[in-house]
């Protein structure tokens, strides 16, 4: 068949589509660049030898402050990957992801404190309830439109962590504390440098995760659902159980990931879990670049650090911080984290 | 019996007649063609078809089955595809990843399968990989398989849509016009292709249109409908003389002759 | 000590003027919703914002025209325009450029301009606490038994009563106001007719925002004081006052925010204060599942 159009195409003749390489401007050719150079094997070698290098070995020459704030980083690693599964793949709005992490964080430390569990038996339960808790949330809500949903996570935040405030056996306004840490292999896991290799092991398996899903099709399936609606349904996607798979797994991804936190804790209140903490997540998968998994932990990381950074600048850093975040949206809407090119 | 039949049907919508008791039917391995002036009811059939309005009333049977009531996503694993008319790809992904989404009801692998990366998976996966190419190289864009679709021009983003409901070898292809926004040298290849469908690849093809010139070309039975209505059925050249067309198109003709 | 009649009748009273708060203010939620389908998150702020501006001209007329109904009267009209201007401005610089952005974009600009607002408050205010000294007499009133309607009670119930209807008035019998309802309905053809869709959008903002600030000035004189974060539990619950009444549906703004005014007055009678919260939100999330266009929204049908 004669395929004239195609032909130009392929030399060159007609350019396919002028924005592509209009969009790319300063800052998007500096990480090209960056991505040009790790295309070379030696290269990739190398920077991933030296990260991998660094991170192994902070404990050895950091301090204990950096060790916290390293590990808090992957905590919001955590969260932000699984928020990224709910947002980023699928393109639901979920205001209340603090609520997923407060109810594997209360489940958890209530088994191992008030009733003297083994903290590890207690990761099935707390997966058992994140999958309860998604289905309740979500089965009526997912089949709202978009704002409603938001709507209904951001209730369901504020009421898990009022009822999580006044219930006794949450420990009410102060929470619990006093935590038994737990013990792995023998040894019970009391310094910070013990919880930051744990936490990579954590973020590893996180990732792992979010990679087969995004390339399995399910993963796929989620994609079409972010896309369009519509199209995916006319090409034999449910999107009501694709939806509601999606919000389970990030929910028990969030739900694990508090388990964790309050163990290393060793203490949870309500306060850890205010609609600021769920914007924070929302937002590092939001300007992370939505669905990108570096973008996504990347921009977790910088949300955790971002306030012990800006110290100096005190009272003024959420102004700027609120100002950065309507200036991305209006000029960079996709998120931060440039896009690969096509290779 | 047909492959699909249209029993009555009818579409209300408030105060809206949109399908006025409806009859028609499309025969196995034929090209049939519903057209109506704008506003006459041929998109809300569609998407009566489509399962994307559950009708009024009536019945749709697709080899025997009824097809009302079911959910969009289902009357793909009947083997029914449908395009768009206003071609909604998967903008910001590949056309690799649209092209595969037409086959996605071949597969039934899901979560678990997913995080457990399961032999099963992984194989079916490249199975749709594998028969997604295959569309992809008989429409002709094989090359083009790893750009961003909304980057693409019009018409090799029609391709894709074309590409993406082949892909599965539906028995009965639903085509939402076509020819929309389409040069006069392109709705010639789509003329070809309905035809290497039918022909090649065994499929029904149903299509709605407004292109007169165009449908005349290719179908071989054309049913005609008006505020909903069928006011003619038969083969191009009997629907054309019926003067009920005609004066349903009165003053389109000739915009139409240019074609 | 307290019948229960004079119990019920208090909590009725207390009930209305909560649900004024929430009317007044859940109604800018509404409108902007309808209009261009946004959760305005910084919405609540506004109320904050309007309720200092009414703190500082009020502070700021006190020599001239003393510290009684006169002066926070003026400092209401004064908040209800310059409040309305800041919402024209944020809907101009921040929400405009992004109305045919995907809505998620949309809602995280919102959060920033609250945090913006919600910010500058407290850095111009060092995060304090501002007393708002009037003096009108909190008690004088009407007083049947043991019950007293107070004066600035009535006073408020009035403002808000007039302000409901001039506002229902507005939106039914004049052009913007039946261009505001066309505009929410469908967009792209009101731009086609000729419709200056923007300037509607602007006065749509301004009113919402200018009654966010009637409320805030009231929260001046009803609560007496006045923080750079009260905008934020009030803009959710009247929030919640609008889902309930059905988003986008005006007089459902109205009668959402009455009747959460009720019921919450109600529960907390019922319940204690410290579960009042949960009970709003509880109301919202059983509305939204059993009914999510709200009490007298209308269902939209989604053309292909």
């Amino acid at each position: 068949m004669e395929n004239n159009n195609l032909n130009k195409i392929n030399n060159g003749e007609v350019a396919v589509a002028q924005e592509d390489t209009r969009k790319r401007g300063f800052f998007t050719r500096i990480i090209d660049g960056f991505y040009n150079f790790m295309d070379k094997t030696y290269n990739k070698v190398i920077v991933y030898g030296i990260l991998i290098a660094f991170v192994l070995t902070l404990p050895l020459w950091a301090s204990n402050y950096i060790l916290q704030v390293a590990w808090n980083a992957m905590f919001y690693m955590l969260l932000g990957l699984g928020c990224n599964i709910i947002v980023g793949f699928t393109g639901m709005i979920d205001l209340g992801f603090a609520a997923k992490f407060a109810v594997g964080a209360y489940t958890s430390g209530i088994l191992v404190h008030t009733f003297g569990w083994n903290f590890w038996l207690t990761l099935p339960i707390v997966v058992l309830v994140g999958m309860l808790a998604a289905v309740l949330i979500g089965g009526p809500a997912l089949r709202l439109r978009s704002d409603y949903l938001a709507i209904v996570t951001l209730g369901f935040g504020e009421i898990v962590r009022i009822v999580a405030r006044n219930l006794e056996i949450t420990g009410s306004a102060s929470g619990l504390s006093g935590i038994k840490r737990p013990y792995i292999f023998g040894v019970q896991l009391t310094r910070i440098w013990m919880w930051y290799y744990l936490f990579i092991v954590l973020v590893i398996i996180f990732v792992i995760a979010s990679n087969r899903v995004k390339d399995s099709r399910f993963g796929r399936g989620l994609a079409y659902v972010r896309e369009d609606e519509d199209a995916a349904r006319a090409m034999g996607v449910n999107v009501v159980k694709y939806k509601m798979w999606a919000f389970i797994v990030g929910t028990v991804m969030g739900a694990v990931a508090g388990a964790f936190y309050v163990m290393q804790m060793a203490a949870v209140s309500p306060n850890s879990f205010q609609f600021t903490q769920s914007s924070n997540i929302l937002l590092s998968v939001v300007l992370g670049g939505m669905g990108k998994v570096p973008g996504v932990m990347a921009g977790a990381a910088f949300f955790s650090i971002f306030p012990e950074i800006f110290r100096e600048i005190g009272e003024y850093r959420m102004l700027f911080f609120g100002i950065a975040l309507v200036l991305v949206m209006i000029f960079r809407p996709q998120g931060l984290w440039p896009d690969r090119r096509r290779r | 019996m047909a492959l699909m039949e249209v029993k009555d049907l009818t579409m209300l919508f408030g105060g809206i007649t949109a399908v006025n008791h409806l009859d028609f039917e499309v025969a196995e391995g034929s090209i049939t063609a519903l057209i109506g002036p704008n506003g006459a009811g041929k998109t809300a059939t569609f998407n009566c078809l489509t399962g994307f309005y559950v009708p009024t009333s009536g019945e749709i049977l697709f080899e025997g089955e009824s097809l009302v009531n079911v959910p969009p996503h289902k009357i793909t694993d009947r083997g029914i595809i449908r395009t768009f008319q206003n071609v909604r790809l998967f903008n910001n992904l590949t056309v690799m990843d649209n092209v595969m989404s037409g086959c996605h009801s071949i597969s039934k692998k899901f979560v678990g399968s997913a995080l457990l990366r399961t032999p099963s998976e992984r194989r079916e996966e490249a199975e749709i990989k594998r028969i997604a190419e295959e569309a992809l190289d008989y429409i002709g864009i094989l090359d083009l398989k790893d750009e961003i679709a909304k980057n693409l021009p019009y018409g090799t983003q029609r391709r894709v849509e074309w590409a993406r409901a082949i892909a599965s070898k539906p028995k009965l292809l639903l085509l939402d016009e076509p020819a929309a926004g389409l040069n006069r040298q392109e709705k010639g290849e789509l003329v070809e292709l309905i035809n290497r469908f039918r022909d090649e690849l065994g499929m029904t093809v149903f299509l709605i249109e407004h292109d007169m010139g165009m449908v005349m070309k290719v179908a071989e039975k054309i049913i005609v409908i008006n505020f909903g209505t069928k006011i003619s059925e038969g083969t191009p050249k009997e629907v054309q003389d019926d003067p009920l067309v005609v004066e349903a198109y009165l003053g389109k003709e000739e915009e139409e002759e240019a074609v | 000590m307290f019948s229960t009649g004079e119990i019920i009748i208090q909590q009725i009273v207390n009930g209305l003027i909560l649900g004024c708060f929430y009317a007044l203010i859940s109604l800018g939620y509404t409108m902007v919703y309808g209009i261009v389908r946004l959760l305005n998150f910084a919405h609540g702020d506004i109320y904050m914002v309007g309720a200092f501006a009414g703190f500082f001209v009020f502070g700021a007329l006190a020599a001239v025209t003393g510290t009684g109904w006169l002066s926070i009267i003026l400092a209401m009209i004064a908040a209800m325009f310059l409040c309305g201007v800041l919402g024209f401005l944020i809907q101009r610089f921040a929400y405009r450029p992004l109305l045919d952005a995907p809505r998620l974009s949309l809602l995280i600009t919102a959060i920033g301009v609250s945090l913006i607002l919600q910010n500058a408050v407290m850095i111009l205010t060092n995060g304090e606490f501002k007393f708002f000294n009037h003096s009108v007499n909190p008690r004088a009133g009407i007083t049947f038994g043991n019950l007293t309607i107070t004066w600035i009670q009535i006073v408020l119930l009035g403002i808000t009563a007039i302000l409901l209807i001039s506002l229902t008035w507005f939106v039914t019998k004049t052009i913007w106001g039946k261009a505001m309802r066309a505009i929410s309905m469908d967009r792209p053809t009101c731009r086609l007719m000729g419709i200056n869709v923007n300037t509607i959008i602007g006065i749509t903002f301004f009113i919402g925002s200018a009654l966010a600030a009637v409320a805030g000035v009231m929260a001046c004189v009803y609560y007496g004081n006045v923080h750079y974060f009260m905008g934020y539990i009030m803009g959710m619950k009247a929030f919640t006052a609008a889902v309930i009444g059905g988003i986008g549906s005006i007089p459902g703004a109205m009668l959402g925010g009455l009747l959460l005014g009720l019921l919450e007055a109600g529960g907390t009678q019922v319940l204690g204060s410290s579960w009042k919260d949960v009970f709003a939100f509880g109301i919202l999330i059983l509305m939204l599942i059993f009914k999510p266009t709200g009490l007298l929204g209308k269902t939209e049908v989604e053309r292909m």
